[in-house]
């Protein structure tokens, strides 16, 4: 699902049909004012698991979406983005914008677009007037509704660390509205998170440089959709990454120092490797399924049985979804 | 020269080894699986090798996520048994079979491997298990160690066909070792089991009884499956039988199948064991 951003349509994401041809739906952002409502309306439009693709205010409505719906988000492409909620002097600037849009689009749009592209692309006729033309065509009523929906964002940054999807970042090094700094933000509070820089990209990389987003896009793709066998996870790139501050905490209790500092102060113990309060959570209640959904590998976390002793079978019953008993014998054939 | 007198596939469940510690080899869970063993203790004690190559994989307590060496050679001259977070396991340290381990590293750099080589590192279960299951618990073991780790847990795992291409290295720099070293190779690993994920609990006993045979009759069979192949018909975990593909291109192409055994579920996995013997 490619989803565009303030004042743009589906001719921002043509690089994705390069990359995965045939399976680009373009979203429609045009009929919400609130950055929640375009992705619980994206979501239900929809059926079944998704890659989605935001470019600038896009990317939060997919960061939301992933937010919203953990299940369904099998990976995130973040183009041109932020995290940040509203700043300071940010309110009478977004109003001016919109009452200049409602004043002369045309003017509106010609001011409001150069700043976006990289310095030496501004000069670009061909690029600019597609651009142009397409933020005109979108109109200075969806321009308020999406305005009024930007100073209304949620800080992304709260639901960052639950999104354990992969995540590939694409910030432009010229990009003056959303710097690469801010991408690298967001890349360290995810879980499982890639960041590529464009050389040479201003905010509209996408569509500054086509080519690198659609190698950058068709790369991690390649990377992230290999072919999977169904319910089982393997300690793949992604899961490793995911995995990591978990799986050494819980391999560190193979020194006996550890085990007896982990007894004598579970909370403490954890706080040493930067666990996120889910991980905590799912160490802390013993919930094998959800250690091994945020990247947990039962070789490593298994160390924790060696404290709190539990049979292999019971976290084997945990991961199936099974009472004990059923799998003992439905999976084990044991009678 | 040295020679290899046999090669041998086994599981390595680290369950084994606790029913081993607390002493439950004859309780009815485990008799019958650990009963399966005699024929491969005696076809041991008659073999009398001098140096046992184990290849295994490491199950984090050596190598962390930290750093994954695809293949690592065991050059030192003593191993510790790891402590795996149950405690030091009554198990001896093993002797290591340095010389044979560095004539065979520089074979398998000639060869255009690239393992790791390492001079100070504990085993794990890996280990462990196989040398118990053969060995019983002796106050020191008979045999030198040559161990050979193989990334299986996190991928990229080495390809099956790599795995084999290895073991015909391990033939040749076995058979170009200057003294009459007799020497088994015990491929580890497996069967069948599934730790993680919705299909946990997976076991495919067919698969598993097919492998053993298969091993020794048809193992180009084996060689050319991919290691999705595998995830798919042994489960996760049940991939580390590209081990054995290791241990079996060591041998000749024609082979005797002396002893198999095979009981599921050990805990959670297949198990079993084949001893093979060159035609």
């Amino acid at each position: 699902m490619a989803i565009p951003g303030l004042l743009s349509d589906r001719r921002v994401w043509k690089a994705l049909e390069t990359a995965a041809p045939g399976r680009v739906r373009h979203a429609d952002v045009t009929r919400d004012a609130h950055i929640a409502a375009m992705a619980g309306r994206l979501l239900a439009e929809t059926a079944g698991p998704l890659i989605v693709a935001g470019h600038s205010m896009g990317g939060r409505v997919a960061m939301e979406m992933a937010r919203q719906a953990p299940a369904r988000i099998r990976g995130l492409i973040l183009a041109n983005t932020g995290h940040d909620r509203q700043k300071p002097d940010e309110l009478p600037r977004r109003m001016a914008k919109i009452a200049a849009g409602h004043r002369d689009m045309q003017a509106m749009v010609a001011a409001w677009l150069p700043p976006m592209l990289a310095p030496g692309r501004q000069a670009d006729a061909a690029l600019t007037e597609e651009l142009a033309e397409m933020a005109r065509s979108i109109g200075a009523q969806v321009h308020e509704r999406q305005i009024r929906a930007l100073l209304e964002r949620p800080d992304a940054m709260d639901c960052l660390p639950g999104i354990s999807c992969p995540v590939l970042l694409l910030a432009g090094s010229e990009d003056g509205w959303s710097p690469v700094a801010q991408h690298e933000e967001i890349a360290a509070a995810l879980p499982c998170a890639e960041l590529q820089v464009i050389a040479g990209a201003g905010h509209f990389l996408p569509v500054e440089k086509p080519a690198e987003t659609a190698a950058a896009v068709a790369a991690w793709l390649a990377r992230t959709e290999r072919p999977q066998i169904a319910e089982t996870p393997l300690l793949d790139r992604a899961a490793s990454l995911r995995g990591y501050r978990l799986n050494k905490m819980a391999m560190a209790l193979a020194e006996p120092a550890n085990r007896a500092a982990f007894r004598e102060d579970e909370s403490a113990y954890l706080d040493r490797f930067g666990l996120s309060p889910r991980e905590r959570a799912a160490v802390q209640d013993r919930n094998w399924e959800e250690m091994v959904r945020l990247g947990g590998n039962l070789f490593f976390i298994l160390k924790i049985s060696a404290i709190d002793p539990v049979p292999i079978t019971a976290i084997g019953a945990a991961q199936a979804g099974m009472a004990h008993d059923d799998f003992l014998k439905q999976r084990l054939g044991k009678t | 020269m040295a020679h290899i007198i046999g090669g041998l596939g086994t599981s390595h469940v680290p369950s084994i080894g606790v029913a081993i510690d607390k002493g439950l080899t004859g309780t009815p869970d485990w008799k019958p699986f650990f009963d399966g063993y005699d024929a491969g203790k005696a076809w041991m004690r008659a073999a009398k090798p001098d140096v046992a190559v184990v290849i295994f994989n490491d199950h984090g307590n050596s190598f962390f996520l930290d750093r994954v060496p695809t293949f690592a050679i065991g050059v030192a001259d003593r191993y510790r048994p790891a402590d795996e977070g149950w405690g030091p396991r009554a198990v001896p340290d093993f002797e290591g079979a340095a010389d044979l381990a560095w004539h065979f590293a520089d074979r398998l750099v000639e060869s255009h491997f690239d393992p790791m080589i390492c001079r100070e590192i504990d085993v794990d279960h890996g280990l462990q298990v196989p040398m118990e299951l053969f060995f019983g618990r002796p106050e020191a073991w008979p045999v030198k160690v040559l161990p050979i780790w193989v990334n299986t847990i996190q991928y990229p795992i080495p390809t099956p066909q790599r795995c084999w291409e290895m073991g015909r290295v391990l033939r040749e720099a076995i058979e170009s070792f200057p003294g009459g070293e007799r020497v088994v190779i015990m491929g580890t690993g497996g069967l069948s089991h599934q730790l993680q994920g919705r299909r946990a609990g997976f076991l495919n006993r067919e698969a598993d009884l097919a492998w053993l045979d298969g091993i020794a009759a048809d193992p180009e069979r084996y060689r050319a499956m991919s290691r999705e192949d595998y995830v798919e018909m042994f489960g996760s975990e049940g991939a580390e039988l590209i081990m054995w593909l290791v241990m079996r291109a060591a041998m000749n192409p024609q082979v005797d199948l002396v002893h198999k055994h095979y009981h599921a579920p050990a805990s959670m996995t297949g198990a079993g064991m084949v001893v093979l013997e060159n035609a």
